[in-house]
């Protein structure tokens, strides 16, 4: 096998983002049954077995996760950090409920540009054709646990767009939408309230595990 | 070395919206740069042609939502044209009055936008705290906060209610007080100054020859504004003249076009005072408003960004034939390569962002 | 200038025609798409139209007609529409660009949105639609899906 080969899939290096997240047409396997000969990624996964075998078969996961669990939980629910990302006109809106007299920082809501540290993907406006591929890959950039929020009606279902060839019917017909916030723009208040909703889904849902699978 | 491209957006903090900055940069000077929109286009125009001419009002309100009453004031004036009506002289003096209202209010977002652009938060929390003021006294005969929907075809939506002059003079002694400490703030403010002075700088003829408008082509020292040159609605009435402003080497940079935003608040507010000052009475709407129309008919007002421009054809059914929008910031990037070359990475933010950049009325 | 006593003079120009003043300071004429190069110099260099405003392209069903706004940067604000009427199947003109650089991007948009050929543009691209769209959809004839739901 020659270098170039091992390197894959030459599409990569285009930046394609999300058309090269299958590891099997990125790298070739290295043979199986020889866990020195691992890839860095397959070791992590080696290893996170064992250890997720082990504390499961000696009942120490449960006792942690008892313990930690509200913890995580609370660190979740009052750190939701949303992506810094203005579609429409709910972006100055949602400019607005991060200004002095909204404060919605104080919910722990800080907004950062970079889909690496992020919670939240906030939609607020339509989505375009253009603009589908590049918003999928920016929810698949955000690490897990993670929540989408659609914000408006053009997020929603296409809005006052709804007729139009470019604008897609919605934000959920291509990724999974946790909270729907009316409304059109949708006020600061009505935002504050969607990120309450969303803290009070997370309180339900997401028990915050500390060994997750 | 080795020249290489690199992506500014669709998502990156210095877009203020979606679009994509490629630029080509030898170390750290730009070499080239290639703006690429139409993450937002929504189509407005086409699907313009399915609604009666009264329903676009909804859809040229979120043309550009910073400044959302010149966009539907500017669709309007067109559709009035076509239709051979004229508001009232009462609705024109509100028109005009909401209007530098919504100016000051968009410039204020401009501000707010800018600052942190150049790492100053404080100006962002201060600017958002000022345009609230300015929003909430729009809310009060629109009803709405961001989008009004309140300049009609044929005059206004309702009458001011009374109170209302008390109200935004004080507003406006309030914002009076406050750009004093502002400006104060920032022109001495030795960091703002380094990273304005002798940024993004470009001549009167150049902007010109580009089809850069507005505060834009003010800030170069071309005394045009369409509020004088093409004049609508109460303007000719009002006693003002167009605000200029330079920089230091001739031409336009970063500086002078931040002090042509804060020259045209001022001169604003002096407008907003003198449209109510000399409002008459009477009615708000005009007596019949025709549904159908046949005809071509154009025109153009001077937005918070520049020129604006709508085009209109009728066939003689409810609903237009043709509808064309002409955006200020669509013809302003489009020379963006030219004012952006040799100059380093670290200034793109700032020459981006001093252009006032707004993609809702860009990508239509 | 008057903007009647523009109007009249441009009219002289070879395949001008319909001369007319639509407001006190905007006249309106039409041209032959062969002439336009030499009336568009005329325009910009003897009579100061330093301005391209915009460029519309228009579906008339029988065929495109191209409508562009000039004005002048001074005080009294003239404009001039002009007119240029294309063929269905030819929708070809001169570009302006080495006129006016502000009319690089309005030409690509009517290329994009209604597929106007402009001969002599530098970089005749899609600006708004991503790369691979098929039509021109603001053409009358451009039909779409449209995500109808009944309720």
């Amino acid at each position: 096998m020659s270098r170039q080969q091992v390197r894959g899939n030459p599409r990569m290096r285009k930046g394609l983002g999300s058309r090269t997240s299958d590891p099997a047409t990125m790298m070739e396997d290295p043979p199986s049954g020889d866990w020195l000969t691992l890839r860095s990624d397959q070791f992590l996964n080696w290893v996170d077995d064992a250890v997720y075998n082990i504390a499961e078969k000696t009942g120490i996961r449960d006792v942690v996760n008892r313990v930690t669990r509200p913890i995580f939980n609370w660190g979740l629910r009052y750190s939701p950090w949303p992506l810094h990302l203005g579609i429409m006109c709910c972006a100055l809106e949602m400019g607005a409920a991060g200004g002095p007299d909204h404060d919605s920082e104080r919910m722990g809501v800080v907004y950062r540009s970079s889909p690496r540290q992020c919670d939240i993907l906030i939609v607020n406006g339509p989505v375009c054709e253009k603009l589908r591929p590049k918003l999928k890959t920016l929810y698949e950039q955000m690490a897990d646990p993670k929540w989408v929020i659609a914000m408006g009606e053009c997020a929603i279902g296409g809005g006052p767009y709804w007729d139009s060839y470019s604008v897609v019917a919605g934000a959920d017909t291509f990724m999974p939408v946790d909270v729907y916030i009316p409304g059109c723009p949708v006020r600061p208040e009505a935002l504050m309230h969607g990120f309450l909703t969303l803290q009070k889904k997370i309180r339900e849902k997401e028990p915050g595990y500390f060994l997750r699978r | 070395m080795a020249e290489m491209w690199i992506h500014m957006g669709p998502q990156h903090p210095m877009t203020h919206g979606l679009w994509n900055l490629r630029i080509k940069v030898n170390g750290e000077t730009i070499t080239d740069a290639v703006p690429e929109l139409g993450y937002l286009h929504r189509s407005v125009e086409k699907i313009g042609e399915r609604r009666k001419y009264f329903m676009n009002t909804t859809l040229t309100d979120r043309l550009c939502y910073a400044s959302a009453m010149t966009w539907t004031h500017c669709y309007c004036l067109a559709a009035e044209e076509l239709m051979g009506v004229v508001a009232p002289p009462r609705a024109q003096y509100i028109r005009t009055a909401v209007l530098e209202l919504q100016r000051i209010a968009s410039h204020l977002m401009w501000l707010g936008a800018y600052l942190p652009d150049l790492g100053l938060i404080t100006g962002f929390l201060y600017g958002m705290r000022d345009r609230e003021m300015f929003l909430n006294l729009l809310e009060i005969p629109s009803g709405g906060r961001l989008l009004y929907n309140y300049v009609k075809i044929g005059g206004v939506k309702r009458d001011l209610p009374p109170g209302f002059e008390a109200k935004a003079e004080r507003v406006m002694q309030t914002l009076e007080r406050r750009l004093k400490e502002y400006e104060n703030l920032y022109d001495n403010s030795k960091i703002f100054r380094m990273r304005n002075d002798g940024v993004g700088v470009y001549s009167a003829s150049d902007a010109i020859n580009w089809g850069i408008t507005g505060p834009n082509l003010r800030s170069a020292g071309v005394p045009f504004d369409l509020r004088q040159a093409d004049s609508y609605d109460a303007y000719p009435e009002l006693d003002f003249e167009p605000v200029t402003n330079t920089a230091a080497g001739g031409g336009s940079d970063c500086f002078s076009r931040y002090r042509q935003r804060v020259d045209e608040m001022h001169q604003s507010m002096d407008l907003v005072r003198q449209a109510l000052a000399k409002m008459p009475e009477g009615r708000v709407m005009a007596d019949s408003v025709p549904l159908r129309a046949s005809g071509e008919a154009f025109r153009r007002t001077e937005d918070s960004r520049g020129e604006a421009l709508m085009y209109l054809v009728g066939d003689g059914s409810d609903r237009p034939y043709r509808w064309k929008i002409r955006s200020p910031m669509f013809t302003t990037v489009s020379a963006a390569p030219h004012f952006l070359k040799g100059y380093k990475v670290a200034d793109v933010p700032a020459i981006m962002g001093s252009i006032d950049m707004c993609i809702g009325e860009t990508d239509k | 200038m008057e903007t009647g006593q523009l109007v009249q003079q441009l009219t002289q120009h070879d395949g001008a025609s319909d001369g007319s003043v639509l407001r006190s300071n905007v006249g309106r004429i039409s041209i032959t798409r062969e002439a336009s190069h030499s009336f568009f110099s005329t325009l910009k260099n003897d009579f100061g139209f330093d301005h391209c405003s915009l460029i519309s392209a228009v579906d008339n069903q029988t065929g495109f007609e191209l409508v562009y706004h000039f004005s002048i940067v001074d005080a009294a604000g003239q404009m001039l529409e002009v007119h240029i009427d294309l063929p269905r199947d030819t929708p070809t003109v001169d570009s302006i660009t080495h006129l006016w650089g502000g009319a690089d991007w309005h030409e690509r948009e009517a290329y994009d949105l209604m597929g106007i050929y402009f001969i002599g543009h530098p970089d005749l691209k899609r600006v708004l639609l991503p790369d691979g769209f098929a039509g021109h959809p603001l053409r009358k004839d451009y039909v779409y899906e449209i995500h109808e739901e009944e309720w």
